[in-house]
Order: structure tokens, then sequence, then C-alpha cells
């Protein structure tokens, strides 16, 4: 090993093993009578996330060495490549039409969803950007202007895919980034306020939106129709109990828990193995979040702090964002649980970006 | 963190502690959820799986005396949809409706119901391209289901009647013995798993376990050929309005055919008028006629009232009674008792009646069953109607000693004649030998049931021997006989009353044939009603020749003729109902015992096998049990807890 590991480096890298584990056996737990069903073959969506799996790796290796300076110079260009590959999806020739939204590219075989690209390029141009303007932080039009203004036509392009769900968690760690980078409580609170009725129109302005927020309400008042996914959503969790099921005897994926490999296995893993398991998962994102905050703590620089914090805010909101909707307290967003649902870019790039986290604390420990 | 401020530090922590409030809220959230109410969630989530749709049963299979299948459940498809699991209902609603023959608005009407489970169109016959069609559409899925078929479509169609949606028997033995043939209301519970259409239960095979039981039948499918075909001829030929012709074993009361006309195909039952649903065996009142003195005449014998050979006075066609004036078709002076009956002397009946004395005649008119139903084991059927002894006038005690004035059903008829035949005893008719499960244990066995006794032996005998008279060369009804084999019978020609007029209706009549054979070991009691015939309308004429064929082909057929011996109609063989499913090809059942469900669907999968699965967690019990054979239908059930 070239890079030599000490406690942290241990805690995250097991930290993210183990949840990519996790996220193997729920893959397979949820998706094998379907993919029984539908391919005759229970391992069909188990063998592909294995193969993601290993792209993964091989990204959360190369990554946990590349020196995360490095992401510098690249932050304009990622950024301009993420938003070219954001506008491909609306190319017919490449874009993916998918339960009508349109978030993937094809390229052959290989498919890909250039939001999860979108986030990180965001990320790492935040973290440049702010440590650039460290000294002029505090004013509106340097400190506030450029952060919104720039990330803004990604985030309006993964909203037009639409992808409600994403460009707001983007649109989140923007904010919280900010918040880091020392802007001023001042500027952050009054835009936090203003955006407040774009948001509305936006979720007002489609009606799908609106009915999914005011199911997320009550859903109990219709459990069969709109409420219906959360309903079963609480129904599988709420009957895990204290030890769940056990695994792979879960029964609300066969009964009406639609995408139970995808953003609502998180209610399987309540289902199957109960409050342990899921505090387990806590306990997991929480160890996440530790060893990022530590990394950014640690990072020699500003843009390793930002970075560090940017990244780690992606993944853990993420996984926030995505147990809430799935616990009813969130509206139906449609997110991905990151690094344990099934989704090959989003986890992926997760991988990497653990793999950008750990090299900011490795460096920061040598410096 | 060399140029880290106090501030940054400060923010960072801010950081950490945002992200612990928002795990430490969604910790008391699924605290709430999983401890708290996890009770309720988790009696929501079994209500959800046990929530079950209803599957039409498999429907027992209706027999004749000999196995052969009269009605039969036919493997057929409905189609499902769960609405919740469709997106698009308009494209679905128009590709199901260019399969099915359902228009697409009322598919679509349905697809918008709320609920998750709905029928679509049941019970068709669709091509194995078909159904792959429907089953690519996501949210519709395929069921069997079972359909009632008459393979013989109008045999016996009034006595057996018919199964209306939802597998409910609605007429005849489909509805009397409704319970027994329907069985066990299917379940099937796995089927509200949302997007699993085939998954655990392909296709929701109806399991053997609801079949219900099946019914054997004392009918013989080609006795009753037989007399449905004559009956159709004679009631065709003679235009008449309808007809009965009953087949019965006098030793028991089985009924071996029960024809009616008109009739109706029960596979289509709603194309025909309800009339010619019924059974008219037992629901149609006929005032028998001159059949009729058969009872008389065993009375007078019996109370020893006569001799067969006195003679009386038969008045030369002419007799008055208080102010009716009684005729005789054909004159005669004195007659023997015996030539009464041979000759059907109307007023040799009166003579004899008023010999025998009012009050003894109604006692045995009631002894022979006349004015209660005889108990058969079929619906509708109606007592008749026998004036009270007190309201008997003159003129009715006149009438009634040859069959005028008093209605009774052919059941009624041919069960008291059987009673003769029997040598006296009245047996109650039946229908139903057995009720089979499907597992060939036998459910429920009908034996015979002695009624009583209304004559004695030496009664029966005597009036037997009149009847065979009557057979004769020269006796009213010698259309009925037939070579080597003597014949006991009595034709009747009775006027139809008039309803709106009072009295009698001018040119309507019935003509009857009763009797039996071999007239001294009787193994046939039939009788004939033709309703309204037009033209001709003498029982002699219209009726016997019916009863003749019926009856001389029903013999030849169970082999009483004597140039073919003498072998008896074959009683009913329960043990043959024994289905062997085992003798099929279908390989050992593993041990599933103690596996999960995940384990059991995957081993069952290799076998193959369709496993239907009850409860949750380990399994428990299998059926077939390990090591035991698997049936053709390759299903088992397998119990989890």
């Amino acid at each position: 090993m070239i890079i030599r590991f000490k406690d942290t480096d241990r805690v995250l890298i097991l930290t993210t093993l183990f949840l990519v584990v996790a996220g193997i056996m729920m893959v397979y737990s949820t998706s094998y009578i379907m993919a029984m069903e539908r391919f005759k073959d229970e391992y069909f969506f188990l063998k592909r996330h294995l193969s993601f799996t290993l792209i993964g790796l091989a990204g959360f290796f190369i990554t946990m060495h590349v020196p995360y300076r490095a992401y510098k110079k690249m932050a304009y260009p990622l950024l301009v490549a993420a938003t070219i590959l954001l506008s491909l999806v609306f190319v017919d020739v490449f874009g993916v039409d998918a339960g009508g939204a349109r978030r993937w590219l094809e390229f052959g075989s290989v498919r890909f969803q250039p939001s999860e690209l979108a986030k990180v390029a965001v990320v790492i141009f935040l973290a440049y950007s702010l440590e650039a303007k460290r000294d002029k932080i505090k004013t509106f039009s340097l400190g506030v202007v450029p952060h919104i203004l720039i990330p803004a036509l990604p985030i309006v392009l993964i909203l037009l895919e639409p992808d409600f769900g994403t460009s707001m968690v983007i649109t989140a760690v923007i904010f919280l980034m900010m918040f880091i980078a020392g802007v001023r409580i001042t500027h952050l609170v009054p835009l936090g306020v203003m955006s407040l009725p774009l948001i509305y129109y936006l979720v007002a302005g489609t009606a799908y939106r609106m009915r999914r927020i005011l199911i997320f309400l009550n859903p109990w008042k219709d459990p069969t129709g709109e409420g219906f996914q959360i309903v079963q959503s609480l129904i599988a969790i709420g009957s895990g109990g204290l030890y769940g099921v056990g695994f792979g005897e879960g029964r609300q994926k066969l009964f009406y828990l639609p995408e139970a490999h995808t953003d609502f296995i998180f209610s399987v893993i309540g289902e199957e193995f109960g409050i342990i398991g899921v505090l387990l998962v806590f306990i997991l994102y929480l160890s996440f979040l530790l060893c990022g905050v530590r990394a950014a703590w640690k990072s020699p620089d500003l843009f390793g702090t930002y970075l560090a914090s940017g990244l780690t805010s992606l993944i853990v909101l993420q996984a926030v964002i995505n147990v809430g909707i799935v616990m009813g307290l969130l509206p139906p967003k449609g997110l991905p649980l990151p690094f344990i649902s099934y989704g090959g870019t989003s986890l992926v790039v997760n991988m990497a970006m653990a793999g950008i986290v750990l090299n900011i604390y490795k460096k920061g420990c040598e410096g | 963190m060399s140029k880290g401020s106090r501030w940054l530090k400060v923010r960072l922590v801010s950081l950490l502690v945002f992200f612990l409030i928002a795990f430490a809220g969604l910790t008391v959230r699924a605290f709430q959820l999983q401890i708290v109410e996890n009770g309720r969630l988790k009696a929501r989530a079994s209500d959800q799986y046990r929530k079950t749709i209803d599957i039409l049963p498999e429907r027992g299979e209706i027999y004749d005396r000999n196995l052969n299948e009269l009605a039969i459940s036919m493997e057929v498809d409905s189609v499902y949809a769960q609405p919740c699991m469709i997106e698009d209902r308009r494209t679905a609603a128009e590709a199901v409706s260019s399969i099915v023959s359902v228009d697409a608005g009322s598919v679509y009407k349905r697809l918008r119901d709320k609920s998750s489970f709905v029928w679509l169109k049941r019970q068709i016959d669709m091509p194995e391209t078909e159904r792959s069609i429907v089953r690519g559409i996501r949210g519709v899925g395929l069921l069997k289901e079972r359909k009632r078929f008459y393979p013989a479509p109008q045999l016996a169609s009034n006595m057996i009647g018919f199964v209306g949606y939802d597998s409910i028997g609605l007429e005849g033995l489909e509805w009397r013995y409704n319970n027994y043939l329907r069985g066990e209301g299917m379940k099937i519970a796995g089927l509200r798993d949302a997007r699993g259409k085939e998954m655990v239960f392909d296709d929701g095979d109806v399991s053997h376990a609801s079949k219900g039981s099946s019914l054997i039948l004392t009918l013989d499918r080609t006795i009753q050929y037989i007399a449905e075909k004559e009956l159709l001829k004679a009631a065709t030929n003679a235009n008449a309005k309808a007809g009965i012709a009953i087949v019965m074993d006098p030793s028991n009361g089985e009924i071996l055919a029960m024809a009616s006309y008109p009739t109706f195909d029960p596979n289509n039952f709603r194309r025909y008028r309800p009339r010619d649903w019924r059974n008219r065996a037992l629901t149609d009142l006929y005032e028998p006629g001159s059949v009729f003195k058969i009872f008389l005449v065993a009375a007078a014998l019996e109370e020893g009232v006569v001799e067969p050979n006195d003679i009386i006075y038969c008045e030369n066609g002419g007799y008055r009674v208080a102010d009716r004036i009684f005729h005789d078709t054909m004159k005669h002076g004195w007659l023997t008792v015996k030539d009464i009956v041979k000759y059907s002397s109307n007023i040799g009946a009166v003579k004899l009646a008023d010999r025998l004395g009012r009050s003894k005649y109604y006692r045995y008119i009631n002894e022979f069953g006349f004015g209660k139903k005889t108990g058969i084991d079929l619906p509708g059927e109606v007592s008749g109607y026998v004036r009270k002894l007190q309201e008997w006038s003159r003129v009715t005690f006149s009438t009634i000693s040859f069959g005028q004035g008093i209605s009774a059903t052919p059941i009624q008829l041919i069960t008291a004649a059987s009673a003769i035949a029997n040598k006296g005893v009245l047996m109650r008719p039946y229908v139903v030998k057995a009720v089979v499960s499907p597992d060939g244990e036998v459910v429920k066995e009908v034996h015979p049931v002695i009624e009583r006794r209304v004559v004695s032996e030496e009664t029966a005998l005597e009036v037997t021997e009149i009847l065979k008279r009557v057979t004769k060369d020269g006796g009213s009804g010698e259309r009925a006989a037939i070579s080597f084999v003597d014949v006991a019978g009595k034709t009747g020609t009775s006027q139809k009353p008039d309803p709106v007029n009072g009295g009698y209706a001018q040119g309507k009549y019935i003509s009857s044939f009763l009797g039996y054979a071999p007239a001294d070991s009787p193994r046939l009691a039939i009788i004939v009603m033709i309703d309204e015939p037009s033209g001709d309308f003498y029982g002699s004429t219209v009726a016997a020749p019916v009863f003749r064929e019926i009856l001389k082909q029903s013999m030849a057929y169970m082999g009483i003729l004597p140039n073919k011996g003498g072998e008896s109609i074959k009683p009913v063989k329960l043990a043959a109902i024994r289905r062997t499913n085992d003798d099929i090809e279908g390989g050992r059942m593993p041990d599933f015992r103690g596996k999960s469900m995940r384990m059991v669907l995957r081993m069952a999968k290799r076998i193959p096998l369709e496993v239907k699965v009850v409860g949750s967690g380990k399994a428990i019990s299998q059926r077939p049990s390990p090591g035991g054979k698997i049936g053709r239908n390759r299903t088992a059930e397998v119990r989890f807890q």
C-alpha cells in the first residue's frame, strides 16, 4: 500500500466498505424475486451491482491517491463538461426516457447519469471559488453572487429533467458550503427566504409535485392511491420492529413496494433488520460524517476544507433526505440512498467522493 | 487547517451538529415507527397480505350413474388488473380491449378504480399468443378460473339446472346441491403482490384443495337421451305445448331419466325463456285423467270391495250423477273390473268408487302420495291439489275416480305407479346417488328410502295383472306393448281446465301413459305426458307410442330384452370415481419443512413446481407431503410460520 493508514483512514475506508457491503446485501435481498420474475435470474441485479461496485472500488482507490489539489485546475473544465453532458440528456440520440423523466445518457451499452457528475463538479467548483475569494467572502457581489449564478445552469438543467430532488440537494449543499466558508448569515438567510417563493412555484407549479407534497402530509388518507408508496414504506419499516423479519424474508418488496432496490431500499432494511439495522446504518453515515468533518478540519488548505465538507454534506444530506422520505417525514422525491441503493453512476461517484475525502484527510495528516 | 480561523472550526462543528440533529430526528421517527407503532403496522402488513381475491372455486362435476360427465369445470382465463400499478391507464385500457372483447372505455373506467384489484373480463378462452400479450401489459394479469360447461348441452338440463356468475347454482341440481358442488371459496392471498403477476403463483393456478365435491346421479345418460329424443319427436310431431317423460327404477326410486320439453342449453341459458328452464316433471300440475284409475282399482281391490272379475254395469256410455251426465268414449254394457281399466270406462270408475266409498278412496289417494310432495331431491317441486274430503261433492267424488278434478305432478304419478310395480311399497324418488369429494371420498351417500306400504303384495300383483291387459289386443294401451315383454300400464286423456271460463277448455288435452315393465318383475316405470297435442289427443295414440319407444330402447340398452340376455342396469360404482392422478409421471415432492420462503421458491423453480405459499417465516407443512407424488397440475401448498 502506498498510503500508510492511520486510524481515521481505516475508519473512513471501513465505513465506506461497510456501506457498500450493506448495499450489495440489500440489492440482492430486494431484487432477487423481481429479477427471477423478469429475467429468470435471481442474481441479475446483484451481478450488475457487483460490477458497478468493482468500478467504484477502482474509483475509490484512484481518487484516494490523486492529490486533491489537482481538482482545483479542473474546477471549470469539470463544470463545463457536466453542463454539456446535462444538456445532452435532452438530445434524443443520447438521452434516455425513463419513467417520464430524462436523467440518463446512453453511449452504446453504457448508461450514465450526468447529474451525479454535476453534483461533484459543483462542489469542486464551489470549493475552488470560495477559497479563491476568501478575502472578499463577506461581500455579497463576490462571496455570494458567483456561487449562486454559476452553478445555476446545471441546477436548472437537472430541474428540467426533471429531477427535483437532486437539484434541491445540490442547492442545499451550496448553501452549506457558503456557510462553512464564512459567507455572512445576513446574506444567506434572506437568500434562502427569497428562494422560498421560487421553491413554492416549482412545487405547486407542477400538479404531480403538489400532489406528492400534500400526500406526504397525510399518506393514510389515500393509502391505495397517491399515498400508496409512502404507506407501504411505513408498513415495511414499522413491521420490522426491533430485530426485523430476517434477511431476505421481507414481504413488502413482494407486496407493494415498488423500487425496493433503488429509492426505497431503506424500507426493506427497516423491515428485514428492524430498528437495530436502521441504527447501524445511521451509525455508518454518522461515522462517514465524522471522518469527513475531521478531514475538513485537518485539511492543510481551505480548498481541502471546503471540498471535504462539501462532499461529505452531499452524501450525508442525501442519506438524511432519503431516509426522511422513506420514513414519511419529507415529501417523496426519488433520491437514491448513497452507497446502498442500486444504481451504477451514483455508486461509482459516491465511492470516488469518499476517495477524495480520504485523500484530503491523508494530506492533512502529512502536512 | 493551518490558516483555520476559530470561526471556521465553529462553523464545521455547527455542520456536524446540524447533521447530528437530523439523525436524532430520524432515530426518533424510527423508534416511533418500529417500536411504538410496530403492532399496528405489522397488523396492517399482514392484513394486506391476507386481503384476498375470491377466485371461483373449481366446481365439482356432475356424473350420471356410469360416471359419464354431465357437467364439468373448464379451465378458462380471467383478466384482472391492479390499477395502482398502472401508470398510463389509457394505453393499458386500449391494449386490453384490443385483445379482450370489452370496449376500452369501460376498461378505462375500471382501471380508474381506487381498489388494488379489479376484474376486467372473466372466464374467457384465449389462445396462448393473446395470453402472453395480456401478461405483457404492466399491472394486468391472468388468472386461471373455472367455468361451468355442459358437454351434452341439452341432456337433462331441466334437471341439472345451471350456474350463474360467481359459480353459484341458480337452478336444478346446481342450485340444490350448490354447497357441495361449489367447494370452498378460493382465496388467493399472494396475488395482492404488486408487480408479481406471475411471481409466486404463476398465473395463480387454482389449487385442487378448493375444488367442490362431485355429484353422482342415479340418472343414466343413455336412457335420458332416449327419453329426450322420443319426447322431442313426439312433442314436435304433435305440435304440443309441453311434454314430460320420466323413467324410474320402481324397486328403489332411482330416477333414470327425467325429460322435459321444451328444454334449453344450460351453457347459454340466458338465451332461453325462463319457462324453458322449468323441470316440468315436478313443477307442473296436471289433471291426471284415466291413469288415475290405477290407484282407484288398487284401493278397491285392497279394501276387498270388488274382485278383479266382478262385473259392473257401465250404462251403455251415459250415466247421470247428480246434475251431470258422464260419458264413455266407447259404449259398454257389463264390464269386469279388469275390463273397466282395460277399456278405461269412466262410468265403470265412478261406480267402482261408489263401492269403495269416498273416505276410503280419499285415504288411498293420500297414501299414494297425492297432494303432497314426493320429497325428491330437486328444487321446485309442487304438492298438487287434492280437495279436502269435506269439500267433495257427489260430482267431485265421481270425477276424481277417473282422474279429473284433482291435480298431480308427473313425478307423483310415476312414484305412485312405482309403488304398485314394487309390490305395494312406495319408494321416495331421488336423483343424487352420492356426493364425492375431489379426493374420491364419499361425502354423502343416498340410500333408497321406503316411504310406506300402500297396498298389499297380492293387491299389487292383481293390479299388475289388470294393467297388463291394457296393453294387450283391444286394450286402450295396446300401442305401448312391445314384443316378448309384458307391459303394465294405463293411458290417460284428460281435458285441461279453462282458467278463464271455468270448466274445461275446448280442445285442450293432456295425453299420457303411465306404466312399467317387465310387468312381472318391473325394472322400469315410465310416465309420458304430452301437453296440448294438436290433432290427435288420445293417450292411447299420442303418449303410448312414446312410452313404447322409450321402454323398448331402454330395455335393449339395459339388455333386458329376452334375446339379449338378462343383464341388469349397473349399480352405481363409487369406487370408480377415484381419479388416479398418482399414475401420472410427476416426480416426488422434496422436503420443504424448516426452509425459508426464499429457499422453497428457489427449489420449487428447479423441479419445476408451482407453490402456493401460506403465511410467512419458515415452512412448517406442505402438501403433498415430502416424498409424495407430484400431481399432474404440478402444484403444491406450503405453509409458513
